[in-house]
């Protein structure tokens, strides 16, 4: 792709009717071609997938129909197809899982999956015996366990199905081997596979089981919160929680004076995106400037120039945001100095600071905050986006540079017409997951404003919100500070939504991997 | 029912037999002494002993600069049963933060751990409190101030041992600057440090200090029956003017809202001269003012042209048992030694902490601590905290309007009304 | 990658300097940009350089409080070092908290990577059924907000009795670290097939492939990989303040023990401490920076640009 589009430039500059702005409109039109190609392909992808689904069980029912008796038992004792064929340890393993199976769900979900339906129904009691000193405490539910375990045990049967069937066609497919004389692989030679043909399985079963374990049951669980009313006032283990269907969602997104969770929702969500552009988009051209400006020709020392700015971003955030914190504080060292200077002063006299009060708000009043806030991130992600250009700069090849030069392009002209666009190719997908990573950006706004900023607007206060708060940190405050996890819940949904579906919208075609053949 | 009045008719009896000093009377031989009509608690006791097997595992939590001290008193305590195998592990929580840590797990928080007051219901709500329904070794309810005893309280169930009854504010000030007499007087003060060039200081923008405010003007505000919701005064007659008093002192050159954090510090840059604080802030005023430090009960300020004396919340520091300590009889009986009058003695010597106890409470020591006295002499105007968790997030919000000088410019009124209706609210089923 | 080097840049130059036959005024001109790029970038590395310089001077305070009014201390002491490494305190157990976090993040470091650098071999140089969904979801699953499902992750852990051990802060840290696959793929398909063709035709296994062929010429995503998960638990706060609750100082990791000291009750006592434990930590990791640098750019390029 790279090279196609390397080539495309240099044909264009060499030509001298055409104008450099006609490389992107080039680029564009091939774009569209390319686009209208997917479109194409994609739509026969959906079709098979569907079709796909249906075939993946019919094929496991033929199997179960035409197999011999050896593949109808393995619907009972799965090992059976495996024996038959001589795979003995092949055949205990499955076994061995199969009794793991059966002994986990019996003993150890069945409890919780029937209490799954109410989340429990035995209230915490306890009755302490003076005497003894010992308090007795009823046989109770709690309902934050039985969800977690009972979201796990539905994972494992989920797992198990999809083993099984696959153990159903797999036997099949040994019956009809055997039958058709094929060699049948010994337990070596299976194991050898799985450095081979299946090493995949080798390489992603630890990873995954992982990402389940940390991902993907978490979010499953309070996915189910959110339908849950799960709060302070419900809390495990002494108090129950139970179903409550959208209520919670009802409540996100009405209105009323008791209920301000739609409007900061609202307030909390404009500020968000608009943080998100911001803070996205002041680093990348700044990290780019700053590359430009080291990278110059006539800048001597660029790895020490280079080396001053990374050490900015080596002291961990925490501390430097901490710090930052404490410098800008209202009656911190800056406003010291600002009023020493009288710049205090001055910004009252513009009307930027209430003459009510002698310290510039640079944490504290909403408008302030919001700007020391972008400004302060500028400081944080620059040096990383100086790097990443940096490498990108180094890399365009220098003919291309020299050709443009030789046909009387200014300096401008280069920056405008060769690096930026060079840049902008390469970076284009990282810049949509940075801006995702903003709209998740936790660090820089907690620490900076937790403790500090008090919110000026009492509807965001009723519902624990603050002006300068992005989604997460309001979500984050709701379950660390009020317990208040169903609306946590629904909030992390919506910005699971809102993150997937812009993702989803400008992302797949380059990411999903339909293009990655091209490459090689 | 049947569980209450059992509770009640133990705990009537049993507190009778209580001695002098704390650890005196549990070891196993003078149990026996004491023989079997006034025996009921120190057979509990007995019987707990026997009935221990194996280590006994507790945690217990103190915050991060009293570590030491607790650290001394659990050795003393394991020093008194010596027929039984502890390991107690003294872990770091502030009191501060006691609520946040341990209602995040109630399960995994330790045994016995220190906490504000003002944490109390939430604390309780969370099923995060063992009732004291029984005491052992003192008459925790008969031997503490009844302030304290009352902080500890709820719904008529004592749920604490009181630590420390020194957890109010008052304040501080400067004799280098200020004579007994200017400091009656928020005026006086704010007069005083605008000549000098130096600001006296309270924070504006926290709830807890807001209250005094308005509860000096007469207009309360407070927990409902209901034990969650709260009711509120303040947009009620002379609200408004309460408002603009609060709009006034914060202009006022001689005036800054300002955190602990910026009291200490400007104390010890010699730029803050006087402040609202507490006994935690005290160590950092003597070092800083050395002999002119001194404390006072807070001054009276000016609503719509009358002097009216502030009022306050009254503090204290509790400490309380996890229910789901797998050894609740055990963690009793440590935080009855950790609260006892010896242990709060100590705890006074060493952090200058008024003790709760009304005998350690009474000793010259005691009285003659300035930071004490002050709090002593503000009492008869504190009143004990007993609000919901709605009224900070809203009464912060209006501190933080008023201290940054009401930049909008919106009607007092209508500050309030929204303040109001945000504390008031109700809270979710 | 990186065959454009300074030096190349420098000749081009003299090439296109000729054609400028050394007008007065151009001459002239080009000085005034010199020196105000040399200007604007003082100017910049000391706006980016001054809360740096301020986290150190405080560091060397003997007033233990926030300095508000002078940015140098007014006196000078090495009595914060001293206590952060000979006199711990209840609130101070730095070394224990350095050990910890050391022995946490070599672990993570270890697992994670190895868990990157499998997935991104699966996904970049095998095909296989599911591959592209696998994919999706992972993309998918990386958007949901981390911090919600903390409190999830902490029942999980409590429930194999992993809380409050240093076991359960590696696993936490680096069980979910396979989603982060992207820049390790995009790097791996940067590599040419044939070479893997070329290997395979001579019978290597998939395993001999990716562990003698592929890895060596991953050396600096590897690095990259090696060097960002490394850095995941000094700078973490959050979840290790969630997950190692008992109480104990001694517990702790780097990261927590700073954040608390920043508590409302400590802050004046502890906050140029606090500087210089943030200076302690910021070394080794400014070390790890500047090593990093080349294999950052060189990675990171490498895995987007495919090409």
């Amino acid at each position: 792709m790279r090279e196609k589009y390397d080539e495309e430039i240099k044909t264009e500059l060499s030509d001298e009717e055409i104008d450099n702005l006609d490389v992107n409109a080039m680029i564009h039109e091939q774009r569209i071609r390319e686009k209208s190609a997917e479109k194409e392909k994609r739509k026969q992808q959906r079709k098979e997938s569907v079709q796909s689904v249906g075939r993946y069980f019919s094929d496991a029912w033929e199997a179960f129909t035409r197999g011999d008796v050896w593949v109808k038992l393995s619907s009972v004792l799965m090992g059976a197809g495996y024996f038959a064929r001589k795979q003995i340890i092949n055949g205990l393993l499955v076994m061995l899982a199969e009794a793991g199976f059966i002994f986990f769900i019996a003993f150890y979900s069945v409890p919780f999956l029937a209490d799954f339906g109410t989340l429990g129904t035995v209230k915490f009691e306890s009755v302490f015996d003076p005497v003894t000193l010992q308090n007795t405490v009823n046989d109770y539910d709690n309902s934050f366990l039985i969800l977690l375990n009972s979201i796990i045990s539905i994972f494992v049967i989920i797992v198990f199905v999809i083993f099984y069937i696959a153990n159903i066609k797999n036997v099949y497919k040994l019956q009809l081997d055997k039958e058709s004389g094929k060699h049948i692989n010994t337990f070596r030679e299976d194991l050898n596979e799985l450095v081979n043909d299946r090493f995949h399985i080798t390489l992603l079963t630890l990873p995954v089981i992982g990402v389940i374990l940390m991902n993907i049951i978490p979010i499953f669980v309070l996915v189910a919160v959110a339908f849950t009313n799960y709060d302070q006032q419900h809390m495990p283990p002494n108090s129950l929680f139970t179903w409550v269907g959208l209520a919670n969602f009802k409540s996100l997104f009405s209105n009323s004076i008791t209920a301000t969770f739609g409007y900061a929702f609202g307030k909390i969500l404009v500020w968000t995106l608009v943080w998100a552009v911001f803070a996205t988009f002041t680093t990348f051209i700044g990290g780019i400037l700053l590359a430009i400006l080291i990278n110059h020709k006539r800048v001597k020392l660029k790895k020490m120039w280079r080396t001053l700015f990374i050490i900015a971003i080596a002291v961990p955030q925490f501390v430097t945001l901490l710090l930052v914190r404490n410098f800008f504080a209202d009656s911190g060292i800056v406003n010291t100095i600002c009023s020493n200077l009288g710049i205090t002063r001055l910004l009252q006299n513009i009307g930027l600071v209430s003459t009510s009060i002698d310290y510039i708000p640079f944490l504290t009043d909403p408008g302030w905050a919001k700007f020391m806030i972008i400004m302060i991130n500028i400081w944080v992600g620059v040096p990383y986006q100086m790097l990443i250009s940096t490498g990108i700069l180094m890399n365009i090849p220098s003919d291309q540079i020299e050709s443009a030069r030789i046909d009387g392009a200014s300096n401008w002209q280069i920056f405008w017409h060769i690096k930026i666009p060079h840049i902008l190719f390469i970076q284009g997908p990282a810049l949509i997951t940075d801006f995702v990573k903003n709209i998740n950006n936790f660090n820089v706004i907690w620490l900076l404003t937790q403790n500090v900023f008090i919110t000026h607007d009492q509807a965001l206060a009723s519902s624990n919100a603050k002006e300068v708060d992005l989604l997460v940190t309001w979500l984050f405050r709701l379950t660390n500070e009020y317990y208040n996890y169903k609306m946590a819940s629904v909030i992390g949904i919506v910005v699971f939504v809102i993150c997937a579906v812009f993702t989803l919208i400008t992302y797949t075609r380059t990411i999903k991997g339909d293009r990655e053949e091209d490459f090689r | 029912m049947k569980k209450k009045l059992l509770a009640l008719l133990i705990a009537s009896t049993m507190v009778v037999g209580t001695l002098a000093g704390c650890g005196g009377q549990a070891p196993a031989d003078s149990a026996e002494n004491t023989g079997a009509s006034e025996g009921t608690n120190a057979s509990g006791v007995q019987a707990l002993i026997d009935a221990t097997e194996g280590t006994v595992e507790l945690t217990v939590w103190a915050s991060e600069i009293q570590q030491d001290l607790t650290q001394q008193l659990v050795d003393e305590f394991e020093a008194l049963y010596p027929d039984v195998d502890f390991n107690i592990t003294v872990g770091a929580c502030s009191e501060a933060q006691a609520k946040d840590t341990v209602l995040t797990d109630v399960t995994a928080a330790a045994d016995v751990y220190t906490f504000a007051d003002d944490q109390i219901n939430e604390l309780v709500a969370g099923g995060a409190l063992q009732p004291v329904s029984a005491s052992y070794t003192y008459d925790v309810a008969g031997e503490n101030l009844s302030g304290a005893v009352e902080a500890a309280t709820v719904d008529g169930q004592l749920y604490a041992y009181p630590s420390t009854a020194s957890n109010g504010y008052f304040m501080f000030y400067s004799t280098e600057y200020f004579t007994e007499d200017d400091v009656k007087s928020f005026d006086q003060m704010m007069q005083i440090a605008a000549d000098n060039g130096k600001k006296i200081t309270m924070q504006i923008d926290a709830g807890w200090y807001l209250y005094s405010f308005f509860k000096g003007a007469g207009l309360d505000t407070g927990l409902n029956e209901d034990g969650v919701t709260n009711f509120c005064e303040w947009n009620q007659d002379g609200g408004t003017d309460v408002a603009q008093a609060i709009l006034d002192i914060c202009s006022n050159p001689g005036f800054q809202s300002a955190t602990d954090e910026e009291f200490q510090t400007g104390i010890a840059e010699g730029t803050i001269i006087a402040g609202v604080s507490g006994t935690w802030d005290a160590e950092a005023a003597a070092a800083a003012w050395g002999d002119n430090y001194a404390a006072a009960k807070l001054p009276t300020f000016t609503v719509a042209g009358e002097q009216v004396q502030m009022s306050s919340y009254s503090g204290y520091k509790l400490i309380g048992v996890n229910p789901h300590s797998d050894y609740v009889g055990w963690s009793m009986l440590l935080a009855e030694y950790l609260t006892c009058q010896s242990s709060q003695e100590k705890r006074f010597d060493t952090y200058q902490e008024g003790p709760a106890n009304a005998a350690a409470a009474a000793s010259d020591a005691v009285k003659a601590n300035p930071a004490i006295a002050a709090l002593a002499a503000q009492a008869e105007f504190a009143t004990p905290q007993r609000i919901g968790g709605n009224y900070w997030a809203s009464s912060e919000t209006l501190g933080s309007i008023l201290a940054a000088g009401n930049p909008d410019g919106t009607s007092l009124q209508e500050l309030l009304d929204n303040a109001v209706a945000g504390i008031t609210a109700p809270v979710s089923e | 990658m990186g065959n454009i080097t300074d030096d190349t840049v420098e000749k081009k130059e003299i090439q296109i300097s000729r054609t400028d036959n050394g007008d007065g005024f151009l001459k002239f001109r080009k000085k005034l940009f010199d020196v105000l790029r040399y200007v604007l970038l003082v100017f910049l590395v000391v706006v980016w350089l001054i809360p740096i310089l301020w986290l150190c001077v405080t560091s060397f305070s003997s007033q233990s409080g926030i300095n508000i009014s002078h940015f140098f201390p007014t006196s000078w002491s090495v009595d914060n070092y001293i206590k952060l490494f000979l006199k711990p305190d209840s609130v101070v157990r730095y070394v224990t908290w350095f050990r910890n976090t050391l022995e946490i993040s070599v672990f993570t470091c270890l697992i994670s990577t190895a868990f990157v650098l499998m997935v991104s071999y699966a996904m970049s140089c095998m095909r296989f059924k599911g591959r592209k969904a696998l994919m999706s979801m992972s993309l998918i699953l990386g958007m949901f907000p981390g911090v919600l499902s903390m409190i999830a992750i902490y029942f999980v852990m409590k429930s194999l009795n992993l809380t409050n051990s240093h076991i359960g802060m590696i696993i936490v840290y680096s069980a979910g670290s396979g989603l982060g696959f992207l820049i390790a793929k995009g790097f791996m398909d940067t590599i040419p097939t044939s070479l893997r063709e070329a290997a395979k035709l001579e019978g290597a296994s998939e395993f001999t492939i990716f562990s003698k062929v592929v890895l060596p010429l991953s050396k600096p995503i590897v690095v990259y990989q090696v060097i960002c998960s490394f850095l995941i638990p000094w700078g973490d706060f959050v979840m290790a303040k969630l997950m190692l609750n008992s109480g104990k100082a001694e517990d702790w990791t780097v990261a927590i023990g700073l954040y608390n000291m920043l508590d409302k009750s400590l802050v004046n006592s502890y906050f140029s401490v606090f500087c210089a434990g943030g200076v302690i930590v910021s070394i080794p990791i400014s070390i790890l920076f500047v090593i990093m640098q080349k294999f950052y750019v060189e990675g990171i390029t490498g895995g987007s640009v495919k090409g």
